[in-house]
């Protein structure tokens, strides 16, 4: 390089300036100015072409709207019982972020900007401390949880507590404000329900909980709860104000607020007495007849529709309703649990078959086999369309066949029921008879009366989750093979339909003719109390005649005081009603074997002027050995013998609790309570006359003509028409008596029997003193127990027939 | 030689001691400043929310980054200042020790020295200053490619007939490698070779980037051959084109880079963050210290991503008035070289600020979308204190060349 010439050299040299300062002034131009041109270019699109776009996307992340808790609206019963409230609790909020930073390390630094590490980490490992030795030595929190929780210095918000309780957040207030660490421990508002009867009515209100959609917020799960979500909830409030990055809101941010709208109260037609009646009720007769796939039940008032209670056992706490309530399912589940572990796939299983039973309201939402309760409505039919009259006769040899050739279907009673009425065959519960009503009929009327009495649409009511009916096709029913089905349909076999359904239809047949729509809600208001709906009576459509449903309730009352209801009887009502028991068709065509059966009673009072109607259906009392006919404890499985008592009992128990009062006839000698007054001193004749004059007869102990004591005392109430002991020349006795046994007595005998030893008998149940099948079922003071004179002891008498009801084919 | 060397050392001492160029001096100083009160605006929110103190503990202190990026601003001023009253010739000399020794440290970020930062190791801490080493390396690299090719005077070079043996094979094909300028390329491919290797190994595919754009305008200035540079374009190209079609990592890259919000909650994350900072500036912004996007929004706010901030403060205007200022000192700097005493002047010029223009231009594309998503700072705005100083040490070496222009002549 160092040899080419002077010239060339200069050329070159020349030459190369000159490419120089061109290609440096290509590059100038190119980096100075062409690489900015698409960068602007760029920078215009973002900024002009799509800001909006952009602004958009940018005030959604920066901004945050939290909501503002409406109050949700209360749920009350139709006397204004409180069933479900809301009220605040609190969460409890630690934030292991702001407690770090809180300790500041410009305080642990020494003249020369050095940080001392031990003071400073002792300083840190103190705050701490205070706050987990509190929340342990107050809450009883895990100790180790804690400290880790202090750990996770990248965390602005640990919720401790969920459902902190007024009364301790105050304790967190207190220390915090003591210690100066508000914004590192502190509780923030929030909402809880509470359903101050627990599992009472617990299908119908249903529960909140958090699912998909709600994010935070709980919202109705079931039940009203879930129906009337929108309506209860109230329109949530918001303040839309500015946040940053790590979701915290910015100290000088906008802020906007949308208020909030407080949700409206619920009224309801349940009644919180009668739907606990119902419960208890269906309790008791699992318990007492050791009944194996729960119970269900209903109570309307026939006139309105209006539902006074629904219930279905098991249930659960809505308070609490991810634990398993029932004690038989908790047992069972125990059970799993030993052999398999809690944490087998097998428990899994069978804790979500337990729950899914125990949230099931099976009133509403399962189709069952009404059987014999279905009847009155089949002589409904025909006597609304007259192919059968109040005098006509049916005759029962024990069997009948549908139609040449088919198979011959059974009465329960083998013999026959021979010559009957009308109103026989019905107490009977006479499947022969209602064959042959039913087959009067023709398979075209009796599809038109289903559908008349809504059989075959659901019923309309404000709750969500009703059952499906399931019916034959319309074509097989009425083809030439549908001889069968009418036969069976005609005492409520082979076709299902819900409990619901099937109440409406009931009410219908005895309310004159009505089908209501049923209703749960009777009335809504507003948060300032402002009635902004009421539930007017809705009448679907008139089914059967005034005339036609006169008749069915005096039958049906005879079905009770003479027939196969009569242990629903109850002292002083006029009770109507029929008994049902019925097979599981569906569960039997696929085992044979099975012998699950219903226990059913469907009744209502008062009798010529219903108030209200209940059924009441058992779901398989366990018979004492496999086909057997009666329960361990000896009663004949049957809605007669099982439901008809409860059920009578439960009827008793609701008019008593409407103020209705009962009227005695003449066979029913126990009259309703009567004060005792006050003969003590008086002439014995003086005395004997005012007894009467009160409605009690006497006996008298000792001899003179001045009472000088009596049993009971005076102001003790005793039943009308008891005899009460006056002492002549002597002193009433002081000692107490031991209650007797009255096991296998009648009535009579067992009021002799209690008076003898100057003590009352109330009797509840079957109070029939005229018939020698009418027992001693229970009592209200244990056998041996020790009680002052003048007491009064409950007896309980049912009727010791065997009711069938022929279900069996 | 020693006559002329003594007179000439006269002379230039004399021009060592000339006037440095007032307007590129202002504008580095103007963007300093600019710089510093971005960041500070830029890096407070973070700084004082303290939110992840297992990375970077601020203590809570909002002014925490500012006050270090300030210490090391005014060192860099200072440093500055001394290297542009240093003779630029000596920088001849020095450019292969300056190369050689950013080799060795990037070899010793390799070792237990190196230190890490984001999952990457490009970092070494040597006594109490961190940096990376390969800030050096593209100075270093400039240095010798000056100092190499102002040496060069002929474009086409001179007859060769004497130099190769054209009896053999290998000096027949020597002299036509030769012919073509290849031969001459050697020892400066040699160099980029090693240097790339070397930053290669930090898997820095950026700082590999600008190494090779910053030596590249020098050859270009330098007047090597078109050909050369069409040919290398072409394997970078294909090299390119088949890392971002046939790989899945840059595929998934590119995606994002197209459209963000395909994962707005992962790798696309940071740019759709980025540009919802930039577009919601809009024309006039949003004003000075009133971003909402650095409240823990956009992350690398004060480093990577601090042009977006910028932008939502400032609009449009503010971006286009803050790109002038950037093209004004690129094209002040260029003028410098083109008014430069020597070739070596030009030379060193062109490669520092075409190594700082395409800097700039590969942040501002990255933060806008306009270029796929690499980390590359923005020189005088991104936080990092020794990347600053280099910076305004770059800054001192045009100062230095600016001093030994020739006044005007009067007249």
């Amino acid at each position: 390089m160092q040899d080419p010439k002077r010239t060339s050299r200069s050329r070159d040299h020349g030459r190369s300036n000159r490419s120089l300062f061109r290609r440096t002034i290509a590059l100038m131009l190119a980096l100075g100015i062409g690489l900015f041109i698409p960068l602007v270019g760029q920078l215009y699109k973002l900024q002009i072409v799509e800001h909006a776009q952009w602004e958009e996307k940018a005030a959604i992340q920066q901004t945050k709207s939290i909501s503002v808790n409406a109050n949700r609206g209360a749920i009350y019963d139709r006397e204004g019982r409180t069933m479900a409230m809301s009220a605040t609790v609190y969460k409890l909020i630690l934030s292991p972020l702001d407690l770090y930073n809180s300790v500041e390390k410009e305080n642990y630094k020494d003249k020369e900007g050095k940080l001392d590490p031990d003071a400073y980490k002792q300083a840190l490992y103190d705050r701490r401390k205070l706050i987990v030795d509190w929340l342990v030595e107050t809450f009883d929190y895990d100790e180790d949880w804690l400290w880790k929780q202090m750990e996770k210095i990248d965390n602005g918000w640990i919720e401790l507590e969920t459902e902190m309780e007024e009364e301790d957040a105050e304790k967190v207030r207190t220390f915090t404000s003591k210690n100066r660490i508000t914004g590192l421990l502190y509780p923030t508002p929030s909402s809880k329900r509470y359903y101050p009867f627990s599992s009472v009515g617990s299908h119908v209100l249903g529960y909140l909980s958090q699912n998909e959609n709600s994010g935070d917020r709980k919202v109705g799960a079931q039940g009203i709860e879930a129906v009337y979500e929108d309506v209860l909830s109230g329109e949530l409030g918001r303040v839309v104000t500015s946040k940053n990055g790590a979701n915290m809101e910015m100290i000088s941010g906008y802020e906007m607020i949308f208020d909030a709208e407080d949700g409206c109260d619920v009224t309801l037609t349940l009644d919180e007495r009668i739907q606990a009646m119902l419960e208890q009720t269906l309790e008791e007769g699992i318990e007492t007849y050791d009944v194996q796939n729960g119970a269900f039940g209903l109570v309307i008032n026939p006139k309105t529709g209006a539902v006074l209670a629904m219930a279905s056992s098991p249930d659960f706490d809505p308070n609490n309703y991810s634990k398993i309530l029932n004690e038989d399912l908790q047992q069972d589940l125990a059970e799993v649990a030993a052999e398999k572990g809690e944490d087998s796939e097998e428990y899994g299983d069978a804790w979500k078959a337990a729950w899914d039973k125990q949230m099931r309201n099976r009133a509403l939402a399962d189709a069952y086999e009404p059987g014999s309760v279905f009847k009155p409505i089949t002589v409904a039919m025909a006597l609304e369309e007259g192919t059968v009259s109040m005098n006509d006769h049916f005759y029962c040899g024990g069997s009948m066949s549908a139609g040449p050739g088919l198979k011959p279907t059974h009465c329960h009673k083998k013999s026959g029921h021979l010559d009957q009425t009308l109103t026989q065959a019905v107490e009977n519960s006479c499947n022969v008879a209602l064959m042959k009503i039913g087959l009067g009929l023709g398979a075209d009327t009796m599809w038109k009366y289903f559908e008349d009495f809504g059989l075959f649409d659901s019923t309309g009511i404000d709750l969500a989750g009703e059952g499906t009916q399931q019916f034959w096709k319309e074509e097989t029913f009425k083809g030439p093979t549908g001889v069968q089905s009418i036969a069976s349909a005609s005492f409520g076999q082979t076709f299902a339909v819900t409990p619901l359904q099937m109440i409406m239809a009931f009410a219908s047949v005895i309310n004159g003719g009505h089908l209501l729509q049923p209703y749960v809600v009777q009335s809504i208001a507003d948060g300032d109390g402002n009635t902004v709906f009421y539930h007017e009576t809705t009448e679907v459509r008139q089914v059967i005649s005034e005339d036609t449903s006169d008749k069915v309730r005096g039958i049906l009352e005879s079905v009770v005081a003479n027939g196969s209801g009569h242990n629903a009887s109850q002292n002083g009502y006029r009770i109507g009603g029929k008994t049902g028991t019925s097979e599981n068709i569906a569960i039997k065509n696929i085992d044979p074997n099975n012998d699950d059966v219903m226990c059913s009673f469907m009744g209502f009072a008062p009798a010529d002027d219903p108030e209200l109607l209940a059924l009441v259906v058992y779901d398989t009392p366990k018979r004492s050995a496999p086909g057997s006919n009666v329960t361990a404890a000896g009663t004949y499985i049957s809605g007669g013998n099982i439901a008809a008592p409860m059920a009578g009992q439960l009827i008793a128990g609701i008019l008593d609790y409407m103020g209705i009062e009962r009227q005695y006839s003449d066979g029913e000698l126990a009259g309703p309570d009567t004060p005792m007054p006050k003969v003590t001193g008086q002439e014995l004749t003086v005395a004997k006359g005012n007894l009467q004059k009160a409605g009690f007869e006497c006996r008298t102990v000792g001899t003179g003509s001045i009472v000088q004591g009596q049993v009971p005392a005076a102001g003790a109430s005793i039943p009308g028409g008891s005899t009460v002991v006056l002492y002549l020349g002597e002193d009433a006795p002081t000692e107490q008596v031991a209650v007797p046994s009255l096991v296998g007595l009648t009535p009579t005998q067992t009021k002799n029997k209690l008076e003898e030893l100057g003590l009352f008998m109330r009797a509840t149940g079957v109070v029939d003193y005229n018939d020698p099948d009418v027992v001693w079922a229970s009592q209200s003071i244990d056998e041996g127990a020790m009680v002052a004179l003048g007491t009064v002891v409950e007896v309980r008498f049912v009727s010791s027939i065997n009711y069938g009801d022929d279900q069996r084919q | 030689m020693a006559r002329k060397a003594k007179r000439d050392l006269t002379i230039e001492q004399k021009l060592a001691r000339g006037p440095i160029d007032l307007p590129f001096l202002a504008l580095v100083m103007l963007l300093t400043g600019v710089g510093l009160i971005t960041l500070l605006s830029a890096s407070f929110p973070s700084a004082m929310y303290n939110l992840s103190p297992n990375v970077t503990d601020t203590g809570g202190d909002p002014l925490y980054y500012f006050i270090r990026q300030a210490r090391f601003a005014a060192l860099g001023v200072v440093a500055m200042f001394i290297i542009s009253r240093i003779d630029y010739q000596q920088f001849r000399w020095m450019s292969v020790f300056v190369l050689g020794a950013s080799i060795v440290l990037m070899l010793l970020v390799l070792t237990p020295l190196g230190r890490s930062g984001g999952g990457v190791t490009r970092w070494i801490k040597l006594g109490p200053i961190r940096f990376q080493p390969s800030e050096i390396a593209k100075v270093g690299i400039i240095l010798y490619f000056a100092a190499g090719l102002s040496k060069r005077n002929s474009q086409l070079g001179p007859p060769l007939e004497k130099k190769w043996n054209r009896r053999t094979l290998l000096g027949r094909t020597c002299e036509r490698l030769d012919r073509i300028g290849f031969l001459e390329l050697l020892p400066y491919g040699a160099a980029l070779v090693a240097v790339l290797g070397v930053i290669a190994l930090q898997k820095h595919m950026s700082a590999m980037v600008l190494v090779v754009m910053g030596a590249g305008a020098v050859l270009f200035a330098a007047g090597i051959r078109l050909g050369w540079f069409a040919a290398g374009g072409a394997l970078v190209g294909a090299a390119l084109w088949f890392i971002i079609t046939q790989t899945d990592y840059m595929k998934a890259r590119i995606d994002i880079w197209h459209d963000p919000s395909v994962d707005p909650l992962g790798n696309g994350y940071q740019p759709l963050q980025g540009r919802i900072a930039i577009g919601s500036g809009g024309l006039l912004g949003v004003g000075l210290g009133n971003s909402r996007q650095k409240y823990m929004f956009l992350p690398e706010e004060h480093n990577d991503y601090i042009f977006s901030i910028w932008c939502e403060e400032m609009g449009l205007v503010g971006a286009v008035v803050l790109m002038a200022l950037f093209a004004l000192l690129i094209i002040r700097g260029f003028w410098l070289a083109l008014h430069a005493r020597d070739r070596f002047g030009t030379l060193l010029i062109v490669g520092i600020m075409s190594l700082f223009a395409f800097q700039v231009f590969f942040n501002i594309g990255v933060v806008t979308g306009f270029l796929p998503p690499t980390g590359i700072s923005l020189p005088f705005f991104s936080y990092g204190g020794t990347a600053l100083m280099i910076t305004l040490g770059e800054m001192g070496i045009v100062l230095s060349v600016s001093r030994q222009i020739a006044a005007p002549k009067a007249e």
